[in-house]
């Protein structure tokens, strides 16, 4: 942000950095082979749905493409709105086969149908879910604005709290692997993850 | 407030010209003036913090108002602010701090109770474009310059002028009188810069959730609830009206020109534009 777009207080909402989503497609073999962390079978992308006729349109020809992208390995596609109002298309492999090249493919089917329409800077951050061997959910967060991945492991006990612990080992075992956000401040959590 | 803050600034200036006319020297006067814009711009969100009853909540205690914030940070990609309440019953936000870094967001009580989660995420989203303006920096900056200008004009008339050895009660009236207009001209000019980050923030608001009518709505709630609260709450909060969504006073009369915010109306009117824009987006 220039001098310039400071003194006259205009700005322009950031829209996606390169993408760096596929990076998930080959660390999850690390993390299922060194780490027993197994895929959940299971990914979303969330982002801000606007209240307009011609974002719903283009929701709905996302959709079909997804279906027509992933349809033959038996992934579904589903949407949900979040009491944030924020909409999630969630991915789900077809029971028992989890592949996490086949969401990313999805999900990036999604985003690139959204981008295409000129609505690029909705879009917030993609989600993969995963099993470690004491069953725990831990989820893999790309942020689309900075092109970062994080760890976050929400404490199964307690509501709202994270296991700040297991985030950092993960960072160190995965760090070579998945371009990790750098700066811890914007590990933001997401609540409530619907998958 | 409006009268308080400028007799306060008048007061500052007038004790400056004093001072000058007295005898002191320029160094001295700059000095002062640094050291307040300092204070200003590095302790002023404590102060307020402290002198306000704000405090800062964790995401356990808060984890709508919390949530609402990392999504609109991921969005406008900030890293996430201090979030605080402050424990009144008038509906009202604000933002503090000089940089991206060492922001904080404050929601009263009042607003989270009233508003719906798109238009406090509305609201939010407006106190964050703040932020990514600078808002805070901007307008400190501005008011420093608007008080150096008045130093300036102190100086043309002591080395400008007829350089006598001796000053006289007539210097002294004369330095005070100079001062006083620019003053009271630059304090117009801040207060319109003020209405123009306003709206300035509430575009970049409505854009950053997509939302405009949300926050439509939300300032509309607020401003209902804004007239009929009683006016010793009014009083108590009035100090910081500058960095509040809605200002903290329930007067109609003469404030267009003198308002740090712009008119309801106006506002309403942008954000009804934005909306039919994005409506009518292909």
């Amino acid at each position: 942000m220039g001098l310039r777009d400071i003194l006259t207080g205009r700005h322009q909402v950031t829209g996606p950095a390169p993408d760096r989503l596929f990076a998930i497609a080959t660390a999850y073999v690390t993390l299922q082979a060194e780490h027993q962390i197994d895929p959940a079978g299971t990914a979303a992308i969330v982002f801000q749905a606007l209240a307009t006729s011609e974002f719903e349109s283009t929701l709905r020809d996302t959709e079909e493409v997804v279906k027509a992208t992933c349809g033959d390995s038996g992934t579904t596609v589903k949407t949900e709105d979040d009491s944030y109002g924020y909409r999630w298309m969630i991915l789900h492999n077809a029971p028992g086969t989890p592949s996490v090249e086949d969401l990313a493919v999805g999900l990036n089917a999604v985003s690139s149908s959204i981008e295409t329409a000129g609505h690029g800077e909705r879009l917030l951050a993609a989600v993969f879910a995963f099993v470690d061997a004491q069953k725990r959910r831990i989820y893999f967060i790309y942020n689309y604005k900075r092109g970062f991945w994080y760890p976050f492991v929400p404490d199964p006990d307690n509501s709202q709290q994270r296991l700040t612990e297991r985030e950092l080992q993960l960072k160190a075992q995965m760090g070579s692997e998945l371009p990790m956000e750098p700066e811890l401040e914007r590990w933001f959590p997401l609540w409530g993850i619907p998958i | 407030m409006l009268l308080t803050l400028f007799l306060l600034g008048l007061l500052y200036v007038v004790f400056i010209g004093v001072l000058f006319a007295a005898g002191a020297g320029a160094g001295i006067i700059v000095a002062v003036a640094l050291v307040l814009l300092l204070v200003q711009l590095f302790a002023s969100d404590k102060i307020a913090m402290a002198t306000l009853g704000v405090k800062e909540v964790s995401p356990a205690e808060e984890p709508e108002l919390h949530g609402i914030i990392e999504r609109l940070c991921v969005q406008a990609d900030l890293p996430k602010p201090r979030v605080c309440v402050m424990e009144t019953s008038m509906p009202n936000a604000f933002a503090m701090g000089r940089t991206r870094k060492s922001t904080t967001v404050c929601a009263t009580r009042g607003i989270l109770e009233l508003l719906s989660p798109p238009e406090l995420e509305g609201v939010l989203a407006h106190e964050l474009t703040h932020v990514i303006n600078r808002d805070v920096m901007v307008m400190t900056l501005a008011g420093f310059f608007a008080s150096l200008a008045a130093l300036i004009l102190q100086f043309a008339f002591f080395f400008g002028g007829g350089a006598n050895s001796e000053e006289g009660e007539e210097d002294i009236i004369l330095v005070v009188i100079a001062s006083a207009v620019v003053y009271t001209v630059s304090f117009l000019l801040m207060r319109a810069l003020s209405r123009y980050r306003e709206f300035a923030a509430d575009r970049g608001g409505a854009v950053l959730t997509g939302r405009p009518s949300a926050l439509a709505s939300a300032l509309i709630k607020v401003t209902g609830t804004m007239e009929r609260v009683p006016s010793q709450d009014l009083r108590s909060a009035e100090s910081l009206s500058a960095f509040f969504i809605v200002p903290a006073r329930a007067k109609k009369s003469l404030y267009n020109l003198f308002a740090d915010h712009p008119p309801l109306e106006q506002r309403l009117a942008a954000l009804e534009r934005l909306e039919s824009q994005l409506q009518s987006a292909v």
